[in-house]
Parts: C-alpha cells; sequence; structure tokens
C-alpha cells in the first residue's frame, strides 16, 4: 500500500433490501485515492455512484469489505465515531447547497467547527480566512436569501474547507449552476486541488469532470473504468 | 474531556439560537403549543393558590377561636351533624364557670387558668331609631370574656366586674353592627334596642372577619349574663369557655377538665360524658379530609391539561423534526453527534415549555391580584415555592414531550435525510 493513499477500499460491497430482492448498489469494488487526487466519479443513474459517495463520506457503511480512511477503518466504527471522521475528515459540497437560511455566511461556516468543539474567536477567524479564500470576504454577513447561486455553493465550499479534512467530497455540486457559475465554481476546486487538496466529485455532465485530472466510471454498482490523465 | 466540555457548550449554545430561530419563525405555531402549558401551568398555580388560601384563611380562622381555649358545650364539634346523640343531655348551666374556677383556684398544679361562662343566641335583632340588624349574635358572659377571645377593642371599654355582677344593660358591639346601625359615626354612648330592652353601648370591636367564611364575629353584641337573661331567657346555648395555661399542654388540661366537669355532673365511673369538651382541632380534623380532597381533584385536573399540552408539544415536535429532515441530514453530515441532535430538539421543546411556564405564571399572578382586588377577603397567596414548582413542572413537561420526536431525530440516517425533500 502506497504510503501517500488516504483512502483505501477492498471488495467493497453494498447490498440494499428491497422486499425480499437485493439489490447490489455497490459489488466488490476496490479503488483507492492518493493524496491530492482530483477525481470525478461519473456514471449513469443507478450505477452506485450515490451509495459510493455515501460510503466514502461515512454517511453510510458497507455490508462488506474495508474501507480504510487515512489509516483509520471506517467500516466498523458506530455511530458516534463516524460523527467524528465526518467532521473532521471530509469536507461536503451538496448539490442543492444546505446552507442553514437562518444564519449568515460567517454562521454557516463556522457550524462544523462547532461540532469540533472549537473556541469561539478562533471559530470566526477560521471562517473568515476560509471565506476569503472562496472570495466572500465582503459578504460574511450576508444570509444565504441574499446571495447568488453560486456564492452560496462558494460558501458551502469555504464550510467544507473549514475543518482542514482529508478529502473533499463534493455531490454535482454544479446541478443546480448555470454554465458560466460552474465553471468558477470548477475553477475554485482547480485552484484547491493545486493547493494540495484531495478532492472527489461526483457528476453526469462530461466537461465538469475533464476538469478533474482521474475519471472512474461506475455501472450496476461496479468500476468500469478508472482513467488518470 | 476538557474538550467534550467545550463541544458541549458550543452545542448548547448553537442549540439555544436555533430554538430561538425556531420559535420566533413560527410565533402562532408556537404560542398554540405553549398555550397547553399555559394552561396547565395556571391550573396548577391557581389550584396551588386555592389550597394555601383555603390552608391560612383556615387558620387565620382557627386563631380567632384561640389555641389556648377550649369550649365545653353540649355537643361535640367533631360528630356535628349527629344531634340526636345530644339531644337528651342535660343543659349546661352559666353557673358551672363558678364551680370550676373554686376547683382551678384550690389545685396550684392546675393546667387550666379561667373559666367564663357564655350564654348566646343567633337570632337578636338590635334596633337604633329606625335602623335595625337582625340575626345578630348576642352573647351574655362575664368580664373574664376577653382572656378567652381575640379581637381588640376599636373604642370604649369592655363592661366591668361590677357592671358584670349586677346585670346591667350595656353591650359591646361588633363592627358589621356599628357601622350597620350608626355607619361612620361613634357607637359608644348611644341607646340600643334589643326586644324591648334598652342597653348602652360601651365600646366597640375592631373587624375581624369572618370564622371560615360561615359565622361573623363582627356580628355579635356582648354583654352582662344578667342582662342577657332578662332579655332572652335562661334557656340559650350555653358554653364554657375555659383557658389553658399551656398551650402545648392542651391534651393534659382537657383531661383535667373532663374530671371537673364529671364531678360537677356527678357522673358515676362508667357512665358515659353527657358534655364534649372541644376545641379549635376538632375543626381541623374535619375539614383537613376535604381539603385533602380538594387537592386530590386540583392535582388530577392539573395533570390532564398539562397532559393534554404535552400531547401538543409533542405532536408539534414531530412535525418539527419531520419538517427539518434535511436540516438533520446536513447537521450529521457536518459531524453532529446523535447527542447533539437529540439535545437540539429537547433543547426547543423545553424552551416553548418554559416560555408557556412563564406567561402561564404571569398569568396566574394576574388572576391572582385580580381576585385579591376583587374579594379582599378570600384568603389567596402567591408563594415562591408555587413558582419553582411552575417552572419545575414546564420543564419536565418540556422534556416527556419532546423525548420521543428527540430520540427519532437523532436516529435518523443521514444519507436518507439528506435526500429528503
Amino acid at each position: 500500500m502506497p504510503s501517500n493513499a488516504v483512502i483505501t477500499m477492498q471488495s467493497l460491497s453494498r447490498y440494499y433490501e428491497m422486499g425480499d430482492q437485493i439489490v447490489k448498489a455497490l459489488d466488490q469494488v476496490s479503488l483507492e485515492f492518493l493524496k491530492n487526487d482530483y477525481a470525478a466519479i461519473m456514471g449513469p443513474s443507478g450505477s452506485g455512484k450515490s451509495t459510493l459517495m455515501n460510503i466514502i463520506g461515512c454517511l453510510d457503511t458497507p455490508t462488506s469489505g474495508t474501507y480504510d480512511l487515512n489509516g483509520q477503518n471506517v467500516a466498523d466504527m458506530d455511530d458516534d465515531e463516524l460523527a467524528r471522521i465526518r467532521n473532521r475528515e471530509i469536507g461536503f459540497v451538496f448539490q442543492t447547497f444546505n446552507l442553514l437560511p437562518r444564519l449568515n455566511c460567517l454562521q454557516n461556516v463556522e457550524l462544523p467547527l462547532i461540532y469540533a468543539g472549537i473556541e469561539p474567536s478562533e471559530r470566526r477567524e477560521r471562517a473568515e480566512s476560509a471565506l476569503t479564500r472562496v472570495g466572500l470576504a465582503d459578504r460574511i454577513t450576508h444570509r444565504p436569501s441574499e446571495l447568488s447561486g453560486g456564492q452560496i455553493q462558494r460558501v458551502a465550499i469555504a464550510r467544507a474547507l473549514i475543518n482542514k479534512p482529508s478529502i473533499i467530497l463534493a455531490d454535482e455540486p454544479t446541478g443546480n449552476l448555470d454554465t458560466a457559475t460552474s465553471h468558477d465554481i470548477m475553477d475554485i476546486f482547480g485552484e484547491l486541488s493545486g493547493a494540495g487538496n484531495t478532492i472527489i466529485l461526483i457528476t453526469h455532465e462530461e466537461d465538469i469532470a475533464h476538469c478533474t485530472s482521474r475519471i472512474i466510471r461506475l455501472r450496476d454498482g461496479k468500476i468500469e473504468s478508472d482513467e488518470r490523465r | 474531556m476538557n474538550d467534550g466540555m467545550h463541544r458541549f457548550r458550543y452545542e448548547s449554545a448553537e442549540s439555544f439560537r436555533m430554538a430561538l430561530f425556531q420559535i420566533r419563525d413560527n410565533k402562532i405555531r408556537s404560542f398554540l403549543t405553549a398555550l397547553g402549558v399555559i394552561i396547565g401551568i395556571v391550573a396548577i398555580t391557581m389550584m396551588g393558590t386555592a389550597i394555601n388560601g383555603i390552608d391560612s384563611g383556615f387558620e387565620r380562622s382557627l386563631a380567632m377561636l384561640g389555641y389556648d381555649v377550649v369550649y365545653v358545650q353540649k355537643s361535640s364539634w367533631s360528630t356535628m351533624g349527629q344531634w340526636w346523640r345530644y339531644r337528651n343531655r342535660p343543659d349546661l348551666k352559666t353557673g358551672y364557670s363558678e364551680t370550676i374556677n373554686r376547683i382551678i383556684e384550690s389545685n396550684p398544679r392546675s393546667e387550666l387558668s379561667v373559666a367564663v361562662p357564655q350564654i348566646s343566641t343567633y337570632q337578636a335583632s338590635v334596633r337604633y331609631l329606625g335602623q335595625t340588624v337582625e340575626q345578630a349574635f348576642a352573647l351574655g358572659t362575664n368580664e373574664d370574656y376577653l382572656q378567652t377571645a381575640s379581637g381588640d377593642l376599636s373604642e370604649g371599654r369592655f363592661f366591668t366586674p361590677g357592671e358584670a355582677a349586677s346585670g346591667d344593660r350595656v353591650a359591646v358591639i361588633g363592627d358589621d353592627i356599628s357601622s350597620g346601625l350608626f355607619g361612620e359615626t361613634s357607637a359608644v354612648g348611644r341607646t340600643i334596642m334589643l326586644k324591648n330592652t334598652r342597653f348602652r353601648v360601651v365600646g366597640t370591636f375592631r373587624k375581624q372577619g369572618k370564622f371560615l367564611g360561615l359565622f361573623s364575629f363582627d356580628n355579635q353584641i356582648i354583654m352582662p349574663l344578667g342582662a342577657f337573661e332578662r332579655v332572652y331567657g335562661k334557656n340559650a346555648f350555653v358554653t364554657m369557655r375555659v383557658k389553658i395555661r399551656d398551650q402545648s399542654r392542651v391534651a393534659e388540661a382537657k383531661e383535667e377538665l373532663l374530671g371537673i366537669m364529671r364531678r360537677i355532673r356527678r357522673l358515676a365511673p362508667g357512665m358515659e360524658d353527657d358534655f364534649s369538651i372541644n376545641e379549635q382541632k376538632a375543626f381541623k380534623s374535619q375539614l383537613d379530609p376535604i381539603k385533602n380532597g380538594i387537592a386530590a381533584a386540583g392535582i388530577f385536573i392539573t395533570g390532564m391539561s398539562l397532559f393534554v399540552g404535552a400531547i401538543g408539544i409533542m405532536n408539534i415536535t414531530f412535525v418539527s423534526v419531520k419538517e427539518r429532515t434535511r436540516e438533520i441530514g446536513l447537521r450529521k453530515a457536518l459531524g453532529a453527534r446523535r447527542k447533539t441532535i437529540l439535545m437540539q430538539f429537547l433543547i426547543e421543546s423545553v424552551m416553548i415549555c418554559l416560555i408557556g411556564g412563564f406567561i402561564g405564571l404571569l398569568t396566574s399572578l394576574g388572576i391572582t391580584l385580580a381576585i385579591g382586588r376583587i374579594v379582599p377577603d378570600f384568603p389567596v397567596s402567591f408563594s415562591l415555592g408555587l413558582v419553582t414548582a411552575g417552572l419545575v413542572v414546564s420543564v419536565a413537561t418540556g422534556i416527556a414531550s419532546g423525548l420521543a420526536p428527540a430520540v427519532t431525530a437523532s436516529k435518523l440516517d443521514p444519507a436518507d435525510s439528506l435526500r429528503h425533500e
């Protein structure tokens, strides 16, 4: 195992029971992500990419197989340990942004730090620098309703970055944005990748996928192709 | 560990902030939810106030009877209503008091202090010029009466031993009678009519209020025994008022008095008493079950209204959990643990209940003050204990009603919740 692997999955399967039928959403998948990987996971709907993302993001646990995240075996963890991993190791970016509407940008970005037990002054400092990094230094006290879609997604990216996670996991991050804004967002991901972050994004748009340096295609719960460019 | 404490503090602060947002964003819903608790708390405090009030009014009334006075009468207070048991007892005589006092004086270690005769009727009517007060309580006694009764004179004096001995037609009257006949002007020195006999008013009593709301001490006309018997005859109701030396030795004093009375009545050993020795405690033992009954009924009704309120809160918290499924999923994705989510929803329901509790307490305070203003005689009281109880009950209701929805929320699957529309 190379020392710079962030994620190592071996023979990972996830089955769902639907009535008396067993659906193999993921079937014996083995995959490795290295530090500073910038990867896109693609595939038609039902191919298992959402399931894969949930497992990578520790929102779900595999039925069988092993999943090592930064040297920790995640597959056997209980709820609270998974919560800690999600808090410290993973930064989520969602298609629907998922900011809390009552909180301003700063408060939204600070949220993961509250769950990490970071004290208020440090929270504020780190949230401000994260928002500055995504180009929103002048919007920190705005509410999400006062921002455009692109700006909202940038706040979400700042929130994902705030705890210096091992990986940034983005689920269709441009799915609700127009083309120009999408490219802005992809530029930010490009910069973050350039700065040494490990980024995995899920998309069904070819041009978005082609911004990354590795494309993994899934079909029927198996890896169809995995190419680095 | 220290880390965990910090996290707990920050998470609680965040939950409080979210709960405030939630309540502010759903004002009407929150108010309607809190209404259940408001009504419950008003019910609790009013019930508590009423019970406290009954208690203190009761104590006040018993104090009027005197803790150091026992009453020798034909019938017993503790078995009132069983008049047939006492019907055949011979009447008491006012002269007993002299005998009792002689026996007390001859015994230096007596538990008793003094016996005062009393003869009375409820049917007196008092006239002054054109004015009449009906149903006055006329009472004949001697100069020692004040030693065995509560009440101060507001004006004038009590009758003297000389007046008592010769049965002079002088009277000391209660506040209701003096204001009924003379209004604001002084009664002392005036001449009133009882039946067809003239009496000179020598003193008036300060207002005392009613005994248990039934019998007024302000309705009395007190006169020498001889004068009473001349107007109303000797067949009225006779009581021996006996003052005892030490309130803490009532039982011993009653025992002594019982012996004295049996001697006076010439009862052979083994014969049943043909008189009763009454004290204020008899009322207490009669009224305690009533009081407890009221309390039990009150607690039940209160409990019902709180229960209904709690169901309302549980319902609305379930709705809130459902509505915010995505938020719960997001929080979990960002690192919230089960405990964090559980606490957030509990804090929310407890806060609604506490707000309801505060409003409820304020409402009760208002009602209490209003009652106090309208019916000054009604013994209301609003204690710190009541406030504490109200708030404790509010918090308990919040926890009880928020727990099930909060547990549901904490157990939601994060991946499913994030997909929830």
